[in-house]
């Protein structure tokens, strides 16, 4: 009975009046905030007031037979075609374009391996989270380096060499941990070395290096090579911005990246491994798991609608979608390679996309149609078995020695 | 390593080890085991002694009620 001591009207009675009927948590504490206001009223009183909330939530439930499936659909389907077709946007972050509108709907139902603008929201534990300098060391360890932000880079092709003149407050900056330039140089000249098969010298802060035989060519190469080398950071994340937001419990540091790689960002150190994500569905279902993967869908397709104004689809239907998404344990698409094209039925599949295949298909394997789903059986022209479609009437017979039938 | 368990995706995941429960559940919904929706046994959230055959109960906090429990089938 601890939950209602905040409410001051109301009493042990009520609570107990209120809690017994069927509605969720949700609910009930709508009802105790009523009795609040109402200020105090007989438990009789709330009783009423909990019985006709009880029917009236109980009225609005799904009916068995409801064909929710369908519902759904075009519960989606309609806002959908309101959507912009437009895909960048610098939504939300400044800075970091990221796909919206009906392009990144259509890349969650389906599915796709990666989005077309993968990012990750990273959140930092405490310490980092609070201290901008803290909060660029995980920076610098997400970001990948390459040695055009590091120092100059020259190509000498009286010598064949390639030179590089690092920039000593670039390297302090971005090696916060190491303080000690030459150091940070020579574990850049050993990178060089492993990535591109060639032996550097170097002095201070000037590597030099070039291909075996003079060729021109390949000294061109080389300095093509040496750009893709990541030197710091995660490869795949191509540039992080930094905010401050405030949250709940105060100001905190707050990393969005360009590029994603969730699995690696989650073991670095400073970073908060319970509340960073990432937009790539894959990625979560491979780190996070199945029913993380559903949360994730649900999220994202939330935050889509809602981006472009359409927050008054209900949850219900994204959560069955994603429901029906992750029911097999990995991540299915909807379309024709997924759940669509998985279904038993031929006809249910072939009224979805490439007739012809699907048909072809299931003649060569001659295949069998149990009419039992909804399309099917709208293509044959049965009643479908959904709603009062799937109820049978039974008459009872009643023999004169058992006494006639009442009239009512 | 991380703890998949803690991040706020994650819901709690739990080995129904009493084979009673199982059928509990399976005459709730009037459904056999493979009717439940499946989760893989490589699946990080799953808790270690999980086997395939094993049925998972999963406590989400849900965004219509205040805790939904759902169950999974472990598969290879």
């Amino acid at each position: 009975m601890t939950e209602t001591d905040a409410y001051e009207h109301v009493t042990d009675d009520i609570e107990a009046v209120v809690e017994d009927t069927e509605l969720p948590r949700r609910l009930k504490d709508r009802v105790y905030e009523v009795v609040e206001e109402r200020g105090p009223i007989s438990t009789e009183r709330a009783d009423e007031i909990a019985r006709a909330t009880e029917s009236k939530y109980i009225d609005t439930r799904v009916d068995p037979l409801d064909p929710v499936g369908t519902v759904s659909a075009q519960s989606i389907g309609e806002p959908g075609t309101q959507m912009t077709m437009n895909t960048f946007h610098y939504a939300g972050v400044a800075e970091i374009d990221v796909t919206q509108g009906l392009p990144r709907l259509i890349e969650l139902v389906d599915a796709r391996k990666t989005p077309d603008t993968p990012m990750m929201t990273v959140y930092l534990d405490e310490e980092y989270a609070s201290d901008r300098d803290r909060a660029h060391e995980v920076v610098w360890s997400i970001e990948s380096t390459k040695i055009l932000s590091l120092g100059d880079v020259s190509t000498n092709v009286a010598d064949m060499l390639v030179q590089i003149d690092l920039n000593d407050e670039t390297l302090l900056e971005r090696w916060p941990t190491v303080g000690d330039v030459d150091e940070i140089a020579a574990a850049i000249a050993e990178t060089i070395e492993d990535a591109l098969g060639v032996s550097t010298h170097r002095e201070g802060t000037l590597i030099e290096f070039g291909p075996s035989e003079p060729s021109y060519r390949q000294l061109l190469q080389l300095v093509e090579e040496l750009r893709d080398v990541v030197f710091k950071g995660i490869e795949e994340v191509s540039r992080v911005v930094i905010r401050k937001e405030s949250l709940d419990d105060g100001e905190e540091f707050v990393l969005y990246t360009e590029g994603s790689a969730f699995g690696d960002v989650i073991e670095i150190e400073g970073v908060d491994a319970s509340r960073t994500t990432c937009n790539n569905i894959h990625e979560i279902y491979r780190n996070l798991g199945v029913e993380a993967a559903r949360e994730a869908i649900i999220n994202e397709t939330m935050d889509t609608l809602e981006e472009q104004g359409l927050d008054d689809v209900n949850v219900r239907h994204l959560m069955l979608v994603a429901d029906i998404m992750t029911n097999r344990g990995t991540i299915e698409s909807i379309g024709r390679h997924g759940i669509s094209g998985s279904k038993e039925s031929v006809l249910a599949r072939a009224a979805f996309e490439v007739t012809v295949n699907h048909l072809l298909d299931a003649a060569i394997h001659g295949e069998r149609d149990k009419l039992d789903g909804v399309i099917e059986n709208v293509i044959v022209g049965k009643p479908v078995a959904i709603g009062t479609g799937d109820v049978d009437l039974r008459m009872g017979s009643f023999s004169p020695d058992m006494g006639q039938p009442s009239d009512d | 390593m991380v703890d998949v368990s803690q991040h706020k995706l994650v819901p709690e995941h739990t080995v129904l080890d009493d084979p009673d429960r199982v059928d509990e559940v399976l005459s709730e919904y009037n459904v056999s085991k493979t009717n439940l929706p499946k989760i893989t046994v490589s699946d990080p959230a799953l808790p270690d002694k999980a086997e395939p055959g094993d049925v998972i109960e999963i406590t989400r906090d849900s965004r219509t009620t205040d805790r939904a429990t759902v169950y999974r089938l472990v598969v290879e």
